[in-house]
């Protein structure tokens, strides 16, 4: 955990005291860590426990409540500008949400068009090289529908690199995904940490969550109650609550 | 000066004599006679404003196939009046229900459309009698002469809505009932050609309207009707312009009336329709017409009037949809949003305008607002703005619901990867929310799209000349039913496809929800 009382500008993410509510319900409760460049950060917890909410802090989808959250040395609160901070910080979701209507490669383009105002061929190139990057480039001309799970989630992972972020979200991106297609995933994550891109991951599978961190955050009822490495957190948990989640993932 | 009285003396036979109107302002009329150079109150801005319903020849009707060419022995007597004052006739048609109300909302000055001088219409608007006339009970060549109302106990008889006929009828039936006998039954429809039309092909027995009408469809008629009676009834006798309560108005009316008949001229618009004593003859055996006649048919279908209409039609249609969407789409935004107050105020006008009857709507806004509203008593509120904003309206609060479905169907998870992506809302909206919405909503809005162009038949009653207003007044001219009402399925039909092809041709471009028709469009 962060020791330091103030946020540290030196780091990539850097989270203090975070808090969030629902009404009265406290979603996010005091949450601190900080987080460098290129790491790989995998968040597991019960349902509930608060994990979707915490990552939708980083690019504002849910705005915190009280406490700091810093990105790159700056302050994310209600002045920020949305449109750049959601430029940095790209999320990637379960259920893909690539946009039905449009094919692999507008999906791609729409937002850098739309967004920063690039040309429709600069947006193209630079689409055709993160598709390529994640491996799908020759089904760009199709639809979403045409595409098999996996492709779908690689499709979603080059639209977020599209707009060139340095952060990405991954909301329980293989829960809907087959061993292969997780595999897939990891090593694309895998190349995104070689490329000094932060990833921020949810998800209920343990295999991949060991795959890919270099740390863990184990969260419950809305609280950080542990961060550390795979290895450490897998084999000795430090809380009760982390061990009896981990067994009961085990036994399923 | 011809003085009244006399034409009761032509009881059996069928008579149309002028005059009868014989009052004190006679001697006002001769003393100043058509120089007078007092304006009634409803002439305004140089106008002589008249309300006619042009489906009742020879008093008023369209002779001929461009729908806007009104005449008949009304329109000439409104043209006459309009002369003597000098002030330019405006002759506006509408529908025979829509003429009293028009003339409340001061929408025009008199009513002149052979409509009967009754006292109980004089209770609420002055009545200048202008032609004798005598009620006529008809039924089919070869019934037998019947001596009184009562002998139509237990058969069916059909009149034209909105006339006074129904309420003789019911009169009637009271004295029937009370003698233990079966009633008349009434049959109502909206023209009069349409009421000749149910004797003919044997839906009633009987059918009762006023000898002028009659005489003139002598010839459509073909000798298939005959006379079976000619009550004598004092609510019957004299057909009157209509005002609203002013005496003065109506004394200089009745002044210039007179000086009409004095001058002979009366008598001679009865020559030049066909009313007047000479060409009351029993009814000829001539021309019986065919069952369907392809040239009559191909003519009304290829006609200007139609083409007119059924562009007049579409225009609306289409203007009003247009709009519709327009107004619905914020609506559905905010319906489908958080609660507000608004929200409940748009519940109730999608609400009201859902429950509401359309025809309703379309006689509110046109005939109530004005007394509300003076500005839309004035020209610039024709009956195609009336009708557009009627339908706009009424259809939006449809698409409302059309949308709000549409909308909630796109998966929430769009709105939140494009907000990710750092879109705004208004283009999210517009590249990635409303792009799938628009599948799930065209079929439905098409739907009522269609329903749409057929309602806008409704807007008869307002005086618009739609392409179904132009029928009935073709039909009423020709009285060749099957000929024009084909001509208009053919129109509504042909529109109709139309859109269901376009339809389809946008449904392609939707291939991307389905799997199997997707197609990589690259």
């Amino acid at each position: 955990m962060a020791d330091e009382l103030l946020p540290n500008p030196s780091k990539r993410i850097s989270i203090r005291n975070l808090n969030k509510f629902y009404k009265d319900f406290l979603a996010l409760d005091r949450l601190n860590i900080d987080i460098e460049r290129g790491e790989k950060i995998v968040i597991l917890g019960p349902s509930g426990s608060g994990k979707s909410t915490f990552i939708r802090c980083f690019n504002r989808i849910e705005p915190h409540d009280s406490g700091v959250l810093m990105i790159d040395g700056k302050v994310i609160d209600d002045k920020t500008d949305l449109t750049a901070l959601r430029g940095n910080v790209g999320m990637v979701f379960q259920n893909y949400n690539l946009f039905p209507h449009l094919s692999v490669l507008d999906n791609c383009t729409l937002a850098p068009r739309l967004v920063r105002k690039t040309p429709r061929a600069d947006a193209e190139a630079a689409a055709h090289r993160y598709l390529t990057q994640v491996g799908i480039d020759e089904q760009a001309a199709k639809y979403p529908i045409q595409l098999s799970g996996g492709q779908q989630q690689r499709a979603a992972i080059a639209r977020a690199l599209c707009m060139n972020p340095e952060i990405i979200l991954f909301d329980e991106p293989t829960a809907a995904l087959d061993p292969e297609a997780i595999a897939g995933i990891v090593s694309i994550i895998q190349d995104l940490a070689a490329q000094e891109i932060t990833t921020i991951c949810v998800t209920h599978e343990m295999g991949f969550a060991r795959r890919i961190a270099d740390r863990i955050v184990f969260m419950d009822k809305g609280s950080i109650l542990e961060i550390a490495p795979p290895e450490e957190f897998f084999t000795t948990p430090q809380t009760d609550r982390a061990l009896a989640f981990l067994n009961q993932m085990i036994h399923f | 000066m011809i003085f009244c009285g006399q034409h009761k003396t032509y009881l059996h036979r069928v008579l149309m004599r002028i005059g009868a109107v014989a009052t004190a302002v006679t001697l006002y009329s001769l003393s100043c006679p058509a120089q007078a150079e007092e304006l009634p109150s409803f002439a305004t801005d140089g106008q002589l404003t008249a309300c006619t319903n042009p489906t009742l020849p020879p008093m008023t009707f369209v002779n001929g196939a461009d729908t806007s060419a009104v005449a008949g022995f009304d329109i000439d007597v409104t043209r006459e009046l309009a002369r003597m004052w000098h002030l330019k006739p405006v002759i506006t048609t509408m529908d025979f229900e829509g003429m009293f109300p028009s003339l409340a909302s001061e929408r025009c000055g008199i009513v002149i459309s052979g409509v009967l001088r009754q006292t109980g219409r004089e209770k609420n608007y002055d009545a200048v009698p202008y032609l004798d006339s005598s009620i006529v009970v008809i039924a089919k060549s070869g019934t037998p002469k019947i001596a009184s109302l009562s002998d139509l106990a237990g058969q069916s008889v059909a009149v034209e809505t909105g006339t006074s006929y129904e309420a003789l009828i019911e009169k009637e039936n009271k004295v029937l009932a009370s003698q233990g006998r079966p009633a008349i039954q009434l049959q109502m429809y909206p023209s009069e050609d349409q009421v000749i039309q149910q004797v003919l092909i044997g839906r009633v027995h009987a059918l009762i309207s006023q000898d002028v009408e009659v005489f003139f469809r002598q010839k459509q008629l073909g000798g298939k009707v005959s006379i079976i009676l000619t009550p004598d009834n004092p609510d019957f006798r004299e057909f009157a312009i209509y005002l609203r309560k002013n005496a003065h108005d109506k004394a200089l009316l009745q002044a210039a009336i007179s000086d009409m008949k004095q001058r002979g001229l009366l008598e001679q618009l009865s020559h030049k329709w066909g009313i007047s004593d000479q060409e009351a003859q029993v009814f000829s055996e001539q021309n019986a017409p065919s069952a369907f006649s392809v040239p009559v048919f191909v003519s009304a279908l290829t006609s200007a009037a139609f083409l007119k209409g059924a562009a007049l039609t579409l225009i609306v249609a289409v203007l009003s949809h247009l709009t519709a969407i327009l107004i619905s789409i914020p609506v559905a935004l905010k319906l489908n949003g958080p609660r507000s107050p608004l929200q409940m105020f748009l519940t109730a006008y999608v609400g009201v305008f859902r429950g509401a009857p359309t025809l309703l709507q379309l006689l509110f806004i046109w005939n109530a607002l004005p007394q509300f509203f003076p500005i839309f008593r004035e020209s610039w509120f024709t009956p195609f703005l009336a009708t557009w904003i009627s339908l706009s309206i009424n259809e939006s609060a449809y698409q409302v619901e059309i949308n709000r479905a549409a909308l909630r169907a796109v998966d929430s998870g769009q709105l939140l990867a494009a907000e990710a992506l750092g879109m705004k809302k208004s283009v999210i909206y517009r590249h990635v929310i409303f792009p799938q919405a628009l599948r799930i909503a065209l079929p439905p809005t098409i739907n009522d799209f269609i329903s749409l162009l057929k309602t806008t038949s409704l807007a008869s009653v307002i005086s618009l000349q739609e392409l179904l207003a132009v029928t009935q007044i073709q039909v009423a001219r020709t009285f060749q039913f099957t000929e024009y009402y084909s001509a208009a399925l053919v129109w509504y039909l042909a529109m109709v496809f139309f859109f269901l092809y376009l339809q389809k041709r946008i449904e392609r471009r939707f291939s991307w929800a389905d799997r199997n028709e997707a197609t990589a469009n690259g």
